[in-house]
């Protein structure tokens, strides 16, 4: 843990000897991203609700998503671009020194100016829960506290799961993008909204339901059964054999040479 | 002339040389597509007191967004480009005894057409089989596809422009990251990408109007799918040619300030 954040230091040092190119991508970022945010302003002018959902309970929904994939993207870059270690032959050099691969991975490339994103969805988040009628009782805090929680992790799980098919095809998994951003643009809106099939592939295979719609029913008070409350943990489920299938993965690996 | 025709030929082969990575474009389209509809799906189930379009048009129009994706999105960089900027090597192509501008040209715009012809014609075929109310609605009158042919071969030389302008913006820049991004954004949302313009905001329509962006890929689906009166859209196609002049000004403009203070980084 202490190597890491050694090796966090000295990227956030790296990347700040570049002031003005850092500020300017971080100010881009931010506007870029706001993108996404816009749209969902947009449509509740025309629309009053989704489904009986409203504008700030969906843009919670987005910001807690977008928590997730941030804050992978921010800390864990590493294991976003893994095709690009195996492809340069420099993921040998990892496996000489005496440390965890996994760890290692996370840290071989950090992007500070993915930060914006990660500030940005937070904003949100607080202007949403301001504005949302919920009493912020003691159960309430801890399934929000969960659901961020839970969002890393499965996004965590997914980006692992898409390293390790690296080790078995050398390039990069370009379906990966349709689970991570097309997901991630369902994942805007609670899960429950759209058609069975979708709700079956989203909450059963890729579980953003369990991220973003079971305990979100149970914040709103729409339900009241207290399982909702831990359902956000079954993302843990998922990132453990992820890890798993990673080392499998590695065993296999032969390098690319040079 | 015909160097200019070689550039695009060239560029248009070696687009179609990528299958495998078409076949995953198609994929993504044909997910994204039923992602969108979806989402408005349950918006017209839930609140249908004031709706811009009717629910069968909007499906079409995402579906012609999602086949003709790579011909009209605007977040597009040219490695070669790009790269040629930033290592200098731009030089060599200032040797040559050539117009800067008509090569870009020819070479973005056969890399978006070569794109567009691998993707459009499977997107469009699942489109039109999907189950309602997925799926897409083809029929239409004579004179309102001749029409949308037109306005769409012009949309794709307005949405070359433009990029292509993006491109010379990086002759001053530098660097393709910062501002660049933040016009391809926009105008991506300005276009009508990623919501129709009739669902946003009035005073924002008002903005939108008038500027370019929304010819590129607002205007031609939404008269395809019958959203735009046959009259009004023979004025949008005028508006059209009017911005790609006005665009390829600029751009020439610009381009040769640029040129004149051109820096070559490194030797």
């Amino acid at each position: 843990m202490g190597l890491y954040f050694k090796f966090m230091k000295i990227h956030f040092k790296s990347e700040l000897q570049y002031k003005l190119s850092f500020a300017l991508s971080f100010i881009s970022q931010f506007i870029v991203f706001f993108g996404y945010y816009f749209t969902i302003i947009c449509l509740f002018d025309k629309f009053s609700n989704i489904k009986g959902f409203t504008m700030y309970e969906v843009l919670l929904t987005f910001s807690i998503i977008q928590f997730g994939f941030s804050f992978c993207e921010t800390f864990f870059r590493g294991i976003d671009t893994f095709d690009d270690l195996i492809i340069n032959g420099t993921f040998d050099r990892l496996l000489l020194r005496p440390q965890n691969i996994l760890l290692q991975v996370f840290v071989n490339e950090v992007s500070f100016v993915k930060a914006s994103r990660l500030i940005q969805s937070i904003i949100i988040l607080i202007i949403s829960i301001i504005n949302l009628d919920v009493i912020w009782e003691f159960d309430k805090i801890i399934t929000l506290i969960f659901m961020l929680f839970a969002s890393v992790i499965l996004f965590l799980s997914i980006f692992i799961l898409a390293a390790s098919y690296c080790f078995f095809t050398v390039k990069g998994l370009e379906v990966r993008n349709v689970f991570t951003d097309g997901g991630k643009h369902m994942a805007q809106y609670p899960i429950g909204i759209f058609k069975k099939g979708f709700v079956f592939v989203f909450t059963y295979i890729i579980p953003y339901g369990f991220v973003n719609y079971y305990p979100l029913l149970y914040l709103l008070s729409k339900e009241n059964n207290k399982i909702f409350i831990i359902s956000p943990l079954i993302t843990i489920v998922y990132l453990i054999p992820s890890v798993i299938i990673f080392y499998k993965g590695m065993k296999r690996y032969s390098s690319v040479g040079s | 002339m015909t160097s200019y025709i070689t550039y695009f030929k060239l560029k248009f082969k070696t687009g179609l040389q990528y299958r495998s990575a078409a076949f995953a474009g198609i994929a993504t389209q044909i997910f994204f597509g039923l992602v969108y509809i979806s989402v408005y799906i349950a918006f017209y189930e839930s609140d249908s007191s004031n709706l811009p379009m009717e629910l069968s048009q909007l499906v079409s129009y995402l579906w012609l967004n999602q086949c003709f994706f790579t011909l009209i999105f605007m977040w597009y960089k040219d490695k070669e480009i790009i790269n040629m900027i930033k290592s200098g090597n731009i030089a060599y192509e200032l040797c040559r005894p050539q117009n800067l501008y008509l090569m870009w040209f020819s070479k973005l715009f056969g890399e978006r057409l070569s794109k567009v012809l691998l993707r459009f014609l499977p997107v469009l075929l699942l489109a039109i089989i999907m189950p309602s109310p997925f799926n897409l609605n083809l029929t239409t009158t004579i004179p309102r596809l001749l029409i949308f042919i037109l306005s769409l071969a012009l949309a794709s030389v307005l949405v070359t422009v433009i990029t292509l302008l993006y491109h010379i913006i990086c002759l001053f820049t530098l660097d393709e990251k910062g501002i660049v991004n933040m016009f391809m954004v926009t105008s991506d949302i300005l276009s009508g990408l990623t919501i129709p313009i009739p669902f946003f905001p009035s005073y924002f329509q008002s903005i939108v109007n008038i500027l370019p962006f929304r010819y590129v890929s607002d205007f031609p689906f939404r008269l395809y799918v019958g959203n735009i009166p046959i009259t009004e859209g023979l004025i949008g196609i005028l508006v059209q040619i009017i911005w790609i002049i006005i665009l390829i000004i600029i751009g020439n403009i610009l381009m040769k300030k640029a040129l004149k203070k051109a820096v070559i980084q490194g030797g």
